[in-house]
């Protein structure tokens, strides 16, 4: 009997076999391989009767003792409720396909077992992010993927366009990561506590002030931005590109990218008590969702136009928060998770196929790869918001909380469908439609491959359904993630009021209709210029802005290299100068220069020191008498 | 019955001898000697408050001066023996090597 108390399971599954992979897996066949897929799966196959055990007893907060410092008890505790519930089943169902995935892709690889035992590791610690009730084991997770991250965009550490991409993977997020800390020490300071619950509790009680609230939940964001990458931390995201594809499938479904979404999220009563922080959280959501948007148009590389792809959908989750429609943030966080690893693990087949990855060299694959062709057409369809596929009743409940707050902001994040939808096309037309480029040496990928895109398939396309059918207790999916899971509201203080009546969950005719025209008028606009196959020779006005990534990279360069190393090198000389050779080597020297101009007074002979005993017993009577006076 | 002041300026001016003695001398039994006439002019001193007091404790710290005095001389001449056999001198100019 699976109850919610034994949720912790879920991480320890994947942990245990990156444990096993890591160490014994190079006496194992595969490399160890099937460990980390089989207990991962182990853990998806879990999670569903995990499920229903939250239908049943509703959300419940655990808080077992970790360790006690002074008065005060840290807790390892762990929350399963709505919003960690549905997370955890997205994180390990598109690990374990992503996985299996790998099998085919990875084949031959030398670190084989290591790249098994890397991602075993980055699910555990993003389920055990999502399950965290506790800013401590919140933060650590949030680390550790991090860490897993840099490993496997890495993965092929010989090249070194791979090296330098881990490394601004890992700085990147890190200067978000910096912020994340001092944000979570501030709340700490504030309340007392790391109990994500009770801090909740406190937030809503007023026992924080307001500066230092909106303080801390900027610095909160500056963390989920940087994981999330969100502008203007969102750099590294197309760079990650140069890890192996299903690592790119696991960072931008499931794993990493979301973790700033459900950060946000997991904390949002905090945020809903600072509204300058919520606003931020809209406003940056946008400016990436529309940015990125605008990026991915001139993009070259299958893989970096769904990188940019990645960034616009978090942004309007981001969005979503913001305005403070949680639960169709993470609906769509949901979906996306589906179509996205969906359309990496096809765009993994094409590479896997044919070698390459540039659209001006891919084209006319429809023949020789049918199943990535149609599946791959599935996810897109879905990312582009194709009426009826999951993508587009999910985005449509973001563009329906939108036009409840400003029709400005409902038309611009229109406008970015209809941008998605066009270089979603563009992508596929261009790789899949017109002439044969590859003169029929592309090869349809393995059924080990085939199997998982076939798999993410389905809820590519029926997840978006999940809005109009029951969702276990709850009237719907985001009846679900708002918390109606007809249990009382008792028990829901416990744990904190996480979160708020919704809006009407089912879009009106309004939403539908503009969202689905904007979908098909870029994807038919796509159509319509690609689908020839003859290249657009004319460059567009404003294309070099656009293929320099707005100059973010350029600026992040010149401020290296002209701000900070210059300010290093004043600094470093300071050191040397002062620091060092001045207060550090002078105070070493003074004693010996002091000692050298005392040590003449020792002169060995005899009557010297005599005459300066009888001097100082005679200076010595003299005060006597004197002062006796 | 001689009065304490001629005892105390004959210590005085014994002092003030054995004083002159160890800073002026260059050889070093003489400056020993000139420490044992410094070291007389304190027991005498001693004996002459003790006699003016009427206790005995100035003549116990006489004798008990006297005591060091011996053993000092012991020790020192001893002491410079050794000097001289090694050095050959005993003159404290040349004995300056102790120092820096």
């Amino acid at each position: 009997m699976v109850t919610t108390a034994s949720a912790w399971l879920l991480p320890a599954l994947p942990f245990l076999a990156f444990l096993l992979t890591a160490t014994l897996g190079r006496w194992l066949p595969g490399q160890g391989a099937g460990i980390a897929i089989v207990l991962t799966g182990a853990g998806a196959v879990l999670w569903a009767p995990l499920l229903g055990a939250l239908f049943v007893e509703g959300p419940q907060l655990y808080q077992p003792v970790w360790f006690t410092v002074g008065g005060d008890a840290l807790h390892v505790s762990y929350i399963v409720d709505p919003l960690a519930a549905l997370v955890l089943g997205v994180v390990l169902i598109c690990s374990t396909h992503i996985q299996v995935y790998a099998l085919g892709y990875m084949g031959g690889e030398a670190r084989f077992g290591w790249f098994f035992a890397v991602v075993a590791l980055f699910t555990a610690a993003m389920l055990g992010l999502v399950l965290s009730a506790s800013l401590l084991t919140l933060y650590v997770c949030w680390e550790v993927v991090g860490l897993c991250s840099y490993l496997l965009i890495g993965f092929w550490f010989d090249r070194p366009a791979a090296v330098e991409a881990a490394k601004k993977a890992f700085i990147t997020t890190r200067v978000g990561d910096v912020g994340l800390l001092i944000g979570i020490l501030l709340l700490f300071r504030a309340t007392g506590t790391l109990d994500i619950p009770a801090i909740v509790t406190a937030v809503q009680q007023g026992a924080i002030d307001g500066g230092t609230l909106t303080a801390a939940a900027i610095l909160v964001l500056l963390g989920a931005f940087g994981k999330s990458g969100q502008f203007p931390l969102h750099v590294w995201l197309p760079d990650a590109m140069e890890g192996p594809t299903p690592v790119s499938a696991l960072i931008h479904a499931a794993t990493m990218v979301t973790a700033g979404v459900y950060l946000v999220a997991r904390l949002f009563p905090i945020f809903e008590a600072a509204p300058v922080a919520l606003a931020v959280v809209a406003a940056v959501g946008l400016i990436s969702a529309a940015g990125a948007s605008l990026l991915a148009l001139v993009q070259t590389d299958i893989k970096r136009i769904l990188a940019y792809s990645t960034i616009s959908q978090l942004g309007l989750m981001f969005a979503a928060l913001g305005t403070g429609f949680l639960p169709a943030a993470i609906f769509h966080l949901t979906t996306h998770a589906a179509f996205k690893a969906l359309l990496f693990l096809a765009a993994g087949s094409v590479i896997h196929g044919t070698t390459r990855q540039k659209l001006d060299e891919l084209g006319g694959l429809r023949r020789s790869l049918p199943v990535t062709a149609f599946t791959m057409l599935a996810g897109a369809a879905a990312l582009a918001g194709v009426p009826l596929t999951s993508g587009y009743f999910s985005k449509d409940e973001i563009l329906l909380g939108l036009l409840d707050r400003s029709t400005l902001l409902f038309v611009a994040t229109l406008a970015v469908s209809a941008l998605t939808a066009f270089y979603t096309f563009r992508l596929w037309v261009r790789a899949f439609l017109g002439p044969d480029q590859m003169h029929g040496h592309a090869h349809e990928s393995p059924a080990v491959m085939l199997g998982p895109l076939v798999a993410f398939t389905v809820p590519s396309l029926l997840l978006g359904f999940l809005l109009f059918i029951p969702f276990g207790p709850s009237a719907n999916i985001i009846a679900f993630l708002a918390g109606e899971t007809g249990h009382p509201p008792a028990q829901y203080a416990e744990i904190g009021s996480y979160y708020h009546a919704h809006h009407e969950a089912t879009p009106n005719g309004l939403v539908l209709g503009t969202s689905a025209a904007a979908a098909l008028a870029g994807a038919g606009a796509a159509w319509a210029v690609y689908r020839s196959g003859a290249r657009i020779r004319r460059r567009l006005p404003g294309a070099a802005v656009l293929e320099r990534g707005f100059f973010i990279d350029a600026l992040y360069r010149w401020l290296t290299t002209q701000v900070v190393m210059r300010l290093s090198a004043f600094f470093a000389w300071f050191d040397r100068r002062w620091v060092n050779d001045a207060g550090v080597n002078g105070a070493g020297r003074l004693p010996a220069v002091v000692g050298g101009a005392l040590r003449t007074l020792q002169t060995g002979n005899l009557s010297t020191y005599a005459l300066a005993i009888v001097a100082g017993m005679a200076l010595i009577a003299g005060i006597i008498l004197w002062s006796g006076r | 019955m001689i009065p304490l002041e001629a005892v105390a300026g004959l210590s005085a001016v014994l002092f003030a001898i054995g004083l002159y003695g160890v800073l002026a001398r260059r050889n070093a039994v003489l400056i020993l000697l000139a420490v044992e006439v410094m070291l007389n002019a304190v027991a005498l001193n001693f004996l002459g408050f003790g006699a003016f007091r009427g206790d005995l404790t100035g003549q116990v710290v006489a004798i008990f001066v006297i005591c060091v005095a011996a053993a000092e001389v012991g020790l020192a001449l001893g002491i410079l023996l050794r000097l001289h056999r090694n050095r050959q001198t005993v003159d404290i100019d040349r004995l300056d090597e102790l120092k820096w």
